[in-house]
């Protein structure tokens, strides 16, 4: 059984006398009331922000106390702190009166021994919570504290600060650590340095005031921190919590009042209980395709039911309670990064969240609302318990061995099919050792019906090619000497080479060293140094400039090359794969921005079919441009994921299994992913690109993939279903399109055609019409690529120096 | 539309890829500097709060990506500017050279009511560097800033926290008097709707 709502432990009957003095070490006595409790620890210069004005913050004390347990629990001191005698408490200093000494006292000891006094403080109002922004001070048992969110000092945002959820669903006011002014936090964090030489916390990240919160609960209580969302932290996790999801720690949905206990109950004495009640990801690792895409559509649908975030019934109520707060409400109005604030927070809360939907989209209910509703255009499948199986095999890696044992030993030729090889890199990857290989096809420098002996072939002259290639410049003195309208072209070229090669990866150890005297003493760089993968990485994109005469080098192409290079590292065979990969992103370079225009528009069609709840919310944002993905097409979420996940959603696109523009679906991923949060929080095209962009680095690449995978076979069958309703095909037909406008048209009337289109399609989807499905949407049908076409008149930045690149 | 009271100055920062610009802006905001930045792709903007004679504003300052060939996607973000930081480097020639190209381009795109009056600033970066190595003699950027009409000009090194946290203090005094400017004459440009491919026409091409 989950564990129960209890009611805070009366507090009136369990304060310490402040005349009693039964213990070993001598009580400091400080007020008239003659009762008090323990203050054990406390920390100064923790401000409540009531109001955007920094003039109205309120300094206070952050505490944590010890009351005296109940007389009838027998005290035994070698027993631990009971957590229902453990307050943690805000006050502010206004409030402390005369014992303001023992608080800065407290504050200033070494919190790395046990106190060796007891100092007792007046008892700290406690607070119902009910009114959390009114009456500002408060305590609340730790046994009563369900969990915390915190948030450390971070660019942009420039306190750290801990907000207190209740058991009960009440959010206490986020607490902001003034830690420049905070003397002990100084005197902790010089102390810290001093010692280890190491100015972090245990999190690996800059010590803050939060974290010396964090190290007194963790004395007496379990602290948990979430997997999932790493600013929440559970306080003593039910033990239901963790047997029902192994080691990530969830929302228990009895802080919800066991609202939704009923609802899992019945779902438990289903067919897929077992499922429901594994780990979330267990079900996605073992689910049938059909189930995910079922799974994928429910979310999507509770999500449109929920008209937005404040009276979605699956929000945490604490969460819901805090956002309905009149103050918070002005607050998000006024002041832009407390929106973005909020709304990242509240994001971490319906990640959670998520998980306890899980339990209960199941229900049989909303299979039959699904088939009522706008989906109902999609047959719904069926769900049964033995549908669930098999996947979890289709995900597993591509090891060496068997990627071995699908070339015949003595030819070297593929014995299966290039599509099967395929399929299992695009669900599984592939391990390190086989990339070297695998990348050559992927990237087709190897055709895959060749032999091995053709492959020898044919990277010996690739090599030679490569070495042509580079010889047309590091020949060319008169180029190098930068003479000419060539050679000041090719000497800009290369400065532009040179700075982004040594702000590419640095972090990555082959490109990390910089103890090779640099080459070329007129370099900006020749008084740092240079390594030789560095250089090498000049080289062979300057030699690009050889092979693809029209480009030139852009922004973004080092990124591009960095993690090839690192997994052949040997150039001849790295620029050829290099070459391969720029097929197919060199329209993200051209001059005139027409590639990445088309990809955003693209997107934005996408967005419009698959969730045009969410366009229209992005258009009212002024944000349909998707200027906010840009980054992401431009380099593959090179910058969005840490180096492995890159490799691993490279080469997982690399094979168009699904289609030759995955990696748009991996955009459409993200973005409903973050939904809700979007639709509720973010209206401005500056809030949107902000949060958008600081999403790098959190997002999880495997369930991305999924929801990509699943949101591309429910955009198929919208088109397929459009099509059958029109009797497609019906080519030439001068049915009006959602978009008609090709790849280089000017789209400014399209746009404005486009949002009467679209105006209708919600109900247009209902009504039988279907949506309209433009080229470019099919298009992301087809398996190939979009290419570069190569025209003659495409001579622009050959050989001449433009004005301004 | 909009429900906000606050004062939000846009200021807009340009310059050639690498002069610093994505530094120069995280001295101001975070006072930090680090070596290992990455090549700004599309672009960013931090905020911070900032005291302006008794008025507390916030400053949203957008660092952009420096090579000119994205530059046509900055109508999206160029609008409603109240101020354009353009940054060069002291140690690049070039760098110096195009910052009539950038201010035009801004000019053009973001197109203020009154381009005449619209405040610029110019900031002159890497001065630790050393002497040895500097291009630009500062005196020839004063007389570049003096026939542009007279824009206020900075040397500084984001490397070593000289003299940014001043250049941005007059880059806010001049946004906010350009923002309560425009209050007067209400919201400078046509409200065309951004879009990313309304601008195809020309962008590019002045290359």
């Amino acid at each position: 059984m989950p564990e129960e709502y209890t009611p805070p432990a009366s507090p009136t009957a369990s304060f310490y006398d402040l005349s009693e003095d039964d213990e070993e070490y001598s009580t400091i006595t400080h007020t008239s009331t003659g009762r008090g409790v323990k203050l054990l620890y406390t920390k100064s210069k923790v401000y409540v922000h009531p109001t955007p004005s920094a003039k109205d913050n309120i300094p206070g004390f952050i505490a944590l106390m010890q009351q005296k347990p109940p007389t009838s629990v027998a005290a035994d001191p070698s027993d631990p702190v009971n957590p229902s005698n453990l307050l943690l408490a805000w006050l502010p200093e206004s409030a402390i009166g005369t014992a303001y000494d023992t608080y800065v006292k407290v504050d200033l000891l070494d919190t790395g021994t046990p106190p060796k006094q007891t100092y007792l403080v007046p008892p700290p109002p406690i607070s119902s919570g009910s009114s959390p922004l009114g009456s500002y001070s408060f305590s609340i048992p730790v046994s009563q504290i369900y969990s915390l969110l915190v948030r450390p000092p971070s660019l942009g945002w420039w306190w750290g600060s801990i907000v207190i959820n209740s058991r009960g669903g009440d959010s206490f006011p986020a607490l902001f650590f003034h830690d420049s002014e905070c003397a002990s936090t100084i005197a902790q964090s010089k102390a810290r340095t001093k010692k280890n030489f190491d100015p972090f916390g245990e999190s690996g990240e800059l010590f803050w005031g939060g974290d010396e919160v964090l190290r007194w609960l963790k004395r007496f209580v379990k602290v948990e921190r979430s997997q999932v969302e790493k600013t929440v932290y559970l306080i003593d996790p039910s033990k239901d919590d963790l047997l029902s999801f192994g080691q990530r720690p969830v929302i228990d949905s009895t802080a919800g009042k066991n609202r939704d206990a009923a609802a899992a109950n019945a779902s438990g004495s289903g067919d897929f209980a077992a499922a429901v009640m594994d780990p979330f990801t267990k079900v996605i690792k073992s689910a049938r395709w059909s189930l995910l895409e079922q799974f994928a559509k429910v979310t999507q649908f509770s999500r449109q039911t929920a008209t937005n975030m404040l009276d979605n019934p699956n929000l945490p109520p604490q969460v819901r309670k805090l956002l309905k707060n009149p103050d918070v409400v002005s607050l998000q109005d006024d002041f832009d990064s407390a929106r973005l604030y909020l709304a990242r927070w509240a994001m971490g809360i319906a990640e959670q969240s998520e998980r306890e939907r899980a339990k209960i989209v199941w229900k049989r209910e909303d299979m039959m609302e699904m088939e009522d509703s706008a989906v109902g255009e999609f047959e719904i499948l069926d769900i049964e318990a033995g549908n669930i199986r098999g996947d979890g095999d289709r995900r597993r890696v591509v090891d060496l061995k068997e990627w071995n044992s699908w070339w015949n030993k003595s030819t070297g030729r593929l014995e299966i099919t290039a599509d099967e090889v395929k399929e299992r890199i695009f669900h599984g990857g592939c391990e390190p050792a086989v990339r070297k290989e695998a990348w050559l096809f992927l990237l087709e420098v190897y055709p895959w019906d060749s032999t091995k002996d053709e492959r020898a072939a044919l990277m010996n002259s690739r090599r030679d090619e490569y070495v042509r290639l580079k010889g047309k410049w590091w020949d060319d003195v008169s180029r190098r000497e930068g003479e000419g309208e060539a050679g000041e072209y090719w000497r800009d070229q290369k400065n532009r080479i040179e700075k982004d090669v040594h702000r590419t990866d640095r972090n990555i150890p082959i490109f990390a060293g910089e103890d090779t005297p640099h080459p070329d003493p007129d370099s900006q760089y020749s008084t740092i140094g240079t390594n030789v993968h560095l250089e090498q990485m000049k080289d062979m994109l300057l030699t690009y400039n050889e092979y693809n005469t029209t480009l030139g080098y852009v922004q973004g192409m080092s990124d591009l090359l960095a993690p090839i290079y690192a997994v052949f590292q040997d150039d001849a065979v790295a620029f050829w794969a290099f070459v391969g990969f720029m097929e197919r992103m060199e329209r993200n370079f051209l001059r005139d921005q027409s590639g990445m225009r088309a990809q955003l528009v693209t997107l934005d069609q996408l967005v419009q079919l698959m969730d045009p709840v969410l366009w229209k919310h992005l258009e009212k944002a002024e944000s349909t441009n998707f200027f906010f993905f840009f980054r992401m097409i431009l380099v593959w979420y090179k910058r969005e994921f840490e180096w492995d996940d890159v490799l691993r959603l490279w080469e997982g696109l690399w094979t168009n299994y699904l289609s030759g523009q995955f990696h748009l679906f991996v955009a459409l991923a993200v973005l409903e992913r973050h939904r809700a949060v979007i639709m509720d929080h973010l209206q401005h095209f500056d809030e949107v690109l902000k949060y958008i962009n600081e999403l790098s680095g959190t997002i999880e690449l495997n369930s991305t993939l999924i929801r990509a995978e699943a949101l591309f076979y429910k955009f198929q069958r919208t088109i397929e279903a459009s099509d059958r309703r029109h009797g497609f095909p019906s080519p030439g037909t001068a049915r009006p399109m959602v978009r008609l406008t090709h790849r280089r048209t000017d789209s400014s009337t399209a746009t404005t055609s486009s949002t009467t289109a679209t105006a209708n399609k919600g109900k247009a989807v209902d009504k039988g019409d279907g949506p309209e499905i433009t080229d470019q949407l099919r298009e992301m049908l087809s398996r190939d690529y979009v290419r570069v076409e190569k025209k003659p008149e495409d001579e622009e930045g050959k050989g001449k120096t433009p004005a301004r690149e | 539309m909009s429900s906000r009271k606050k004062v939000l100055l846009k200021v807009i920062i340009l310059g050639d890829s690498g002069v610093g610009k994505t530094s120069l802006m995280n001295q101001y905001v975070n006072k930090k500097f680090s070596a290992s930045y990455k090549a700004t792709i599309g672009a960013d903007f931090l905020t911070k709060e900032v005291l302006v004679d008794d008025r507390l504003v916030t400053m949203q300052i957008w660092d952009t990506a420096g090579q000119e060939r994205f530059q046509s996607l900055g109508v999206a973000f160029y609008r409603g500017a109240d101020c354009c930081v353009l940054v060069y480097d002291v140690n690049n020639q070039k760098s110096f050279e195009t910052l009539d190209s950038w201010r035009d381009e801004f000019l053009i795109q973001a197109s203020p009511r009154d381009a005449d009056s619209f405040p610029f600033v110019v900031i002159g970066n890497k001065i630790d560097v050393g002497d040895n190595k500097r291009l630009v003699p500062q005196k020839r950027a004063m007389a570049f800033c003096q026939s542009k009409g007279n824009l206020p000009y900075f040397e500084t090194s984001a490397k070593e926290a000289i003299n940014v946290e001043q250049a941005f203090e007059v880059i806010a005094r001049h946004a906010l008097a350009q923002e309560e400017a425009e209050e007067y004459t209400g919201d400078f440009g046509s409200s065309t709707i951004v879009d990313i491919g309304a601008d195809s026409g020309d962008d590019g091409c002045a290359c």
